[in-house]
């Protein structure tokens, strides 16, 4: 009986791997970005991205369609929040034929590796894609030590 | 509404693409009145100058690459250097010459006047 289970554990695992390959192959299935198992992230929207430049961390995150007035940042030691409101709605006077665009409330939070230095934060939110770099507090900066 | 059938890629669509960027569809709001279709579409991150959008024998494309720019080491990534590309079919009363774009915030809105012989009429009784 066991071995049946585990038998049909590896078979699920085998389906999982093919779709994972599936969900690579792209265009041909009509799926779009942000449905679907191979392109959903656990953590919700807006998808980010993370860098260590050393003295600084770079976050960027995708927000198509969010005005610079819908969203708001707030960081604090080490704890950065993104929050903000999606707004898809039906133009006036206009029916809507097909809609996949969702209008949401979102945030977000992550925890930075180090303190960052909240005054000296630059944020720029162009082409629905929001860059921040968030310069490291002194005390977390790369040090070089000499030698004497 | 994906008309892509291709089984294969045509090479000729991939001249001066990277081979390995992937392709996916992007979100689109499909939106009518009696004097346009209005469509959007999330591209974040797409300069204008990328977006390519026909119109041809019925079938509008909509394409537009995205290249990111970053530097450092990377803590996580959730999303990378993407083709948005997606095919409709258009009905044939569109005015083509009359279509125009604008791209807000990441989204790309595309007006598609419908010619004036295809708009509804009130027909008056004599």
């Amino acid at each position: 009986m066991w071995t049946r289970i585990s038998d049909l554990d590896r078979m699920f695992a085998t389906m999982d791997l093919l779709r994972g390959k599936m969900d690579r192959l792209g265009t041909g299935l009509d799926r779009s970005y942000g449905e679907g198992s191979g392109w959903r992230v656990v953590g919700g929207f807006p998808r980010t991205n993370m860098y260590d430049n050393g003295d600084s961390f770079q976050v960027m995150a995708e927000l198509p369609g969010v005005a610079k007035e819908d969203l708001s940042i707030r960081i604090q030691g080490n704890y950065l929040e993104l929050s903000g409101v999606r707004k898809a709605v039906v133009p006036e006077g206009f029916t809507a034929q097909r809609v996949e665009r969702d209008s949401s409330s979102f945030t977000r939070s992550f925890t930075l590796e180090a303190e960052v230095d909240a005054d000296k934060v630059e944020a720029v939110l162009k082409d629905g894609l929001l860059t921040l770099i968030l310069p490291k507090a002194e005390s977390a900066k790369p040090k070089q030590i000499s030698i004497n | 509404m994906s008309t892509n059938t291709e089984l294969t890629k045509r090479t000729e669509d991939m001249v001066e693409k990277r081979p390995d960027l992937l392709t996916v569809a992007p979100a689109v709001d499909i939106f009518e009145n009696d004097h346009e279709i209005l469509l959007k579409a999330d591209m974040p991150g797409v300069l204008k100058e990328k977006i390519y959008v026909n119109i041809d024998n019925g079938k509008l494309e909509v394409s537009g690459a995205r290249h990111l720019e970053t530097k450092g080491a990377r803590n996580w990534q959730e999303f990378d250097d993407v083709e948005y590309r997606r095919v409709f079919s258009v009905p044939q009363t569109i005015d083509v010459e009359k279509v125009h774009a604008e791209l807000k915030d990441g989204t790309l809105e595309l007006h598609l006047p419908k010619a004036e012989s295809a708009k509804p009429r009130t027909i008056q009784i004599s």
